[in-house]
């Protein structure tokens, strides 16, 4: 058994808005040497490129934890909020 | 569609269903906001629920009513290594009759519940509706509004029980802007699917009987700690995680959470399992010096929107105080609504109130819990000490043995440090 954040959407369930409820400025990310919002997310929804210096953030498998909120040093989102009503995660049980 | 009530509650948690159970009780005309598609649909925890007296009062046989999975009767602490544990545990009979001193629960079932106990007593529950903004009129707070088309709700109080981020709290200028890392966990948790004969079988249990445990090590160095909970026919495992420690870290939350299911002793107890659900959320670790403010003109904060969160390691306290918090919000607005007063000063009796209960007088008496917590010793160097003095102390190699005391202070100057083990004993014993 292990948690493959490849296959989230087969265990945790979604109703993904198509309008974000994050938005990021990728590039204040660029000039921020930390990026703790890569390894602390715990859905796994930013992701570095080295070669390309590229932030990339996916709302799409997002967990509402406010982790990235409370880590990034750089107030690097433009929007940061909870999803309008009844769209994003739907936890059955935990 | 009706737009103005005596009381807006935003937030359908523990904390938010309370104090709207408590006011329409009394006969306030109160609007219970909740952003999911139902309560709960958004809301984590560990999975034990403790004894709520808070509630208590109001379902006298709270135990016959509310959805639970398990009350628990044994609890157990483990020291854990990357081969090795070593647990305390504690079976208690007492525990095993009404009423009980603790549940596993799930939230969409419990917090729906809550909520529906709430709209039973005259609440308006208004579901799928995110708050944006509060309104504010010459410094005092009057309504919401709302994200879906910005129309607005107006109260003469509302009661801010939006959760660990309270944007509401944060827009009435009730906390601060940022959060500090080292205040604040990041849990993770998987569900795990399991028959109950297994799960009885292996844990010791009958009927429905549950066991929780905690466990302190194995996390790659992260402060932090993992849970164990059995619910009626599933396992929750779940770590909370330091994010002031994770930062500069390589490691993830998953990662961690991965290596601790393949730990021999926890792969034992797995063994067979199915993932049912993976979620996170945050928790609010600070204690008492890390709370916003708890009340202004036409608003009060409750739950974890407050802070109000109690973490030593044997105890992770959160929606008892979330509850007893909600109900005194409630008791206030009722008295508030008597005097026709919502300034500040007036609503300043909940703050009094909270002083007087349990909760800030066990927020107090903690108060300086987080800070003995923030050793990165215990989470690596205490477990190890533990596990390999039992190794020691067990092992038959043909050697002759060392006396315990012997034993104990080399073993305590390999891995901790004599000065350290001092230090860390003086401000453990003022901490807890």
């Amino acid at each position: 058994m292990k948690i493959n954040l490849d296959e989230i959407f087969d265990y945790t369930s979604f109703n993904i808005d198509r309008d974000p409820h994050i938005i990021l400025d990728e590039t204040v990310c660029q000039g921020c040497d930390q990026r703790a919002c890569t390894n602390c997310c715990p859905a796994r929804c930013y992701t570095w490129d080295e070669e390309n210096k590229k932030m990339t953030f996916v709302h799409d498998g997002c967990l509402e934890c406010g982790t990235c909120y409370v880590v990034c040093q750089k107030d690097a989102f433009t929007r940061w909020r909870y999803p309008k009503g009844g769209f994003g995660v739907s936890f059955r049980m935990t | 569609m009706k737009t103005t009530y005596d009381a807006i509650v935003v937030g359908a948690g523990p904390a938010g269903s309370s104090a709207a159970l408590t006011m329409a009780r009394a006969g306030l005309d109160v609007a219970l906001l909740e952003r999911g598609a139902f309560p709960g649909e958004k809301n984590m925890f560990g999975g034990v629920l403790h004894r709520l007296t808070a509630l208590e009062d109001v379902f006298p046989d709270f135990w016959e009513l509310a959805p639970w999975e398990r009350h628990i009767v044994k609890k157990n602490l483990t020291f854990m290594t990357q081969g090795s544990s070593f647990s305390v545990s504690f079976d208690n009979e007492a525990a095993d009759t009404p009423p009980y001193n603790g549940y596993t629960v799930y939230r969409p079932k419990f917090d729906n519940w809550l909520a529906q106990e709430a709209v039973k007593a005259g609440a308006t529950l208004l579901t799928r509706t995110t708050v944006d903004d509060v309104i504010q009129e010459q410094g005092r707070v009057v309504g919401v509004k709302l994200l879906r088309d910005g129309s607005e709700l107006r109260a003469p109080v509302v009661i801010a029980a939006d959760g660990v981020l309270s944007f509401t709290a944060k827009k009435a200028g009730l906390r601060q802007a940022r959060f500090k890392p080292d205040n604040q966990g990041v849990c993770v948790k998987a569900m795990i699917d399991m028959p109950k004969e297994i799960i009885d079988d292996r844990f010791g249990l009958v009927r429905e009987q549950g066991a929780s445990n905690e466990i302190v090590g194995n996390t790659a160095g992260v402060r932090g700690g993992t849970f164990l909970y059995t619910n009626y026919d599933s396992l929750s495992l779940g770590m909370v995680l330091e994010l002031g420690s994770m930062m500069g870290k390589t490691t993830t939350p998953y990662d961690l959470l991965n290596n601790f299911m393949e730990q021999p002793q926890i792969a034992k107890l797995l063994r067979g399992g199915k993932l049912l659900e993976y979620s996170a959320h945050l928790v609010p670790k600070g204690g008492y010096d890390a709370m916003p403010e708890l009340f202004g003109d036409g608003i009060m904060v409750a739950g974890d929107a407050a802070g109000l969160c109690i973490i030593t390691g044997l105890n992770l306290e959160g929606i008892n105080l979330a509850t007893q918090s909600g109900v005194l919000a409630g008791q206030a607005t009722i008295e508030a609504h008597r005097q026709r007063d919502f300034s500040k000063s007036a609503l300043k009796t909940y703050r009094t109130l909270l002083e007087e209960s349990y909760v800030l007088k066990d927020l107090k008496m903690y108060r300086r819990t987080p800070n003995m917590l923030h050793n990165d010793r215990i989470y690596t160097q205490y477990p190890e000490l533990v596990c390999g003095l039992m190794d020691e102390i067990y092992r038959i190699d043909g050697q002759p043995k060392e006396t315990m005391t012997k034993l104990l202070l080399r073993k305590a100057k390999e891995t901790i440090g004599l000065k350290n083990l001092l230090a860390d004993v003086y401000s453990g014993w003022r901490a807890l």
